[in-house]
């Protein structure tokens, strides 16, 4: 198994190099909307001392270590993965005793995860010396203890992008519904906005979802926000969704396959 | 021992959605879609014993790729049962895709970005095959193939003809037992046809795999197969010895003519006039084999005539010929 993820790798490693330019210029298009929030909200918490309690240094250093935490837990199913069903190619894959989704997209979404993380590395440091941000409430523990909030949280966004790419079986209106869930991300992840900041209502909501894993989670633990029992539980949360998520996916999947069998591969 | 491929009273019956054109229907059918109901295959029986060679025949649309899709996996069937090897080929156990290929089209199995080389390594990971089978396996391969130069280079930088031949040697990497080859000569020239006419019997003849492929090549076909399975409308029409065949249908030959100043001239007392769109320039007529002879020169004498050609009839056309009454 570990001889066939290599191989993989490798193809899918060199795949993306022949695309880098379209990677270039995803990754721009990514970064703009992070960008905004970190450039708002800290002129406003400029101007107004702080936001409930958030200096502006808080709002530089939440969004400059979320865009290293979105990178590292978001994917590309949806855009990897759909056309194959639509134009038929994933019948090569079908045919192979591998799993197509498990095994390729997610060799492919990695590769591609490396190489984002290699272009936004220069990038990310031309933000941190126009901004400044001040990362003294950031300890080596914290970063360590993040590691396996964002691996959970890349497994769950993974099988849920996953799930919601195999409706692709059954319509072409896969892409709006995506466009949906990536919209639940921007909220519930702390994307608009650090959730402290959201109405109890919400963050009540956000802390039984899976998607504050995704970023704010992370984010939190990195900044030294959280105590030992908060992360411990955050990490049972992160597991249960697992074994939800990774259920829900296995059904979506298989039941998707028939369909697609049936239908004239 | 049971056969290798069991195939009984197989049907497949596609749902395709109906709509016509225009605004107002887009509308109306984005309420309540119609479907129309197609039949591709209806109610097929046979079985293949181990080690035989099948080619599988009929005019486009017959229902030819939607079997081998069902064979292979990748389609349920509406009603019918199918056995290969003795699995239920749409269960898609592992052991039986590690033991059958489908081969279709040019883009299946290499990644059109990077050198051949590449994607067979990852099938060598993939199919779990030891490194020293593999080199056999590879060296086998290469030597009835020639496959080495093309081995380096982006498989989309390869030609149609070399694009088959490392498709082909990629699908046959495992070793399979069964091989479902899907117009597998499709757009070679003579040559390469004959490469790989001659590379599936040496692989019959070496591992005793059952191959099951069809083509629109007749001569794929006389070269490999005794036994020849067609299907016209979905329904089994023949079944049994290719010699049987073509004492049924009687052998034509095309004659084809371009002619000088009196183009369009009525050929029919030669032969019957038969269209063919890919050759507007000539016309064409269908005369018996055995009087292709005696009616071209009398052409040569009467006509003007400044190119002629002898060909087999298309293969869709003769079963059209022979099983349409």
């Amino acid at each position: 198994m570990l001889n066939i993820f290599k191989r993989l790798w490798l193809v899918n490693w060199a795949e993306q190099w022949q695309y880098r330019a379209n990677l270039v210029m995803y990754i721009l298009y990514w970064l703009v909307s992070p960008i905004i929030y970190l450039a708002v909200w800290t002129s406003i918490a400029t101007a107004n001392g702080d936001v409930k309690g958030l200096t502006a240094n808080d709002f530089v250093t939440y969004y400059m270590i979320l865009l290293i935490c979105d990178q590292l837990t978001s994917n590309i199913i949806i855009h990897i993965f759909a056309y194959k069903v639509q134009d038929g190619s994933l019948s090569g894959e079908l045919i192979k005793p591998i799993h197509p989704m498990l095994t390729n997209t997610l060799v492919n979404d990695i590769a591609f995860k490396t190489l984002n993380m290699i272009v936004l590395t220069p990038i990310w440091i031309v933000l941190a010396l126009l901004f400044k941000p001040d990362f003294a409430s950031v300890s080596i523990g914290g970063i360590l203890l993040s590691i396996p909030a964002l691996l959970l949280g890349y497994m769950i966004n993974f099988l849920l992008s996953g799930a919601i790419t195999s409706l692709a079986f059954w319509t072409t209106r896969v892409y709006s519904i995506h466009e949906f869930y990536y919209a639940m991300i921007l909220l519930f992840a702390g994307q608009f906005v650090p959730l402290t900041l959201m109405p109890d209502v919400i963050q009540s909501i956000a802390r039984i979802l899976p998607f504050q894993l995704f970023m704010y989670t992370p984010i939190q633990i990195i900044q030294g926000n959280l105590a030992m029992n908060e992360i411990l539980q955050a990490y049972l949360t992160g597991v249960i969704w697992l074994v939800v998520v990774f259920i829900l996916f296995r059904f979506i999947w298989r039941n998707g396959v028939k369909q697609y069998s049936a239908v004239g591969a | 021992m049971s056969p290798t491929i069991t195939v009984e009273q197989l049907s497949k019956t596609y749902k395709v959605p109906e709509r016509e054109g225009g605004f107002g229907a887009a509308v109306k059918s984005f309420f309540k879609r119609k479907y129309k109901d197609v039949e591709a295959v209806k109610k097929v029986d046979f079985n293949i014993e181990q080690g035989e060679i099948v080619g599988f025949l009929g005019p486009n649309g017959a229902g030819k790729t939607t079997t081998l899709k069902m064979l292979s996996g990748l389609l349920h069937p509406t009603g019918g049962k199918a056995t290969v090897l003795g699995y239920t080929p749409w269960e898609l156990k592992q052991d039986y895709l590690r033991s059958m290929t489908l081969v279709m089209g040019q883009r299946n199995r290499l990644s059109w970005d990077i050198p051949a080389a590449d994607s067979f390594l990852l099938g060598q990971a993939i199919y779990r095959i030891p490194d020293n089978e593999y080199k056999a396996t590879y060296k086998e391969l290469n030597e009835l193939l020639e496959l080495e130069p093309l081995m380096k280079k982006p498989v989309r930088n390869l030609s149609l003809g070399e694009r088959m031949k490392c498709e082909i040697a990629a699908g046959l990497l495992h070793r399979p037992k069964v091989l479902f080859l899907d117009e597998p000569t499709i757009g070679l020239d003579i040559s390469g046809q004959v490469k790989i006419r001659e590379f599936l019997r040496e692989y019959n003849k070496r591992t005793g795999a059952t191959i099951l492929l069809t083509s629109h090549y007749m001569a794929d076909v006389t070269a490999l197969c005794e036994r020849i399975i067609i299907i016209h409308h979905g329904q089994l029409k023949y079944d049994g010895g290719i010699n049987n065949l073509s004492r049924r249908i009687a052998p034509f030959k095309l004659i084809g003519v371009t002619l000088g100043e009196v183009n369009g001239k009525d050929l029919s007392q030669y032969g019957e006039p038969v269209q063919n769109e890919e050759d507007a320039e000539k016309s064409f007529i269908q005369v018996k084999a055995e009087d292709v002879t005696k009616v071209t020169s009398r052409m040569l004498s009467d006509l003007p005539i400044h190119d002629i050609t002898i060909t087999d009839p298309p293969i869709e056309d003769v079963i059209e010929r022979a099983f349409n009454e």
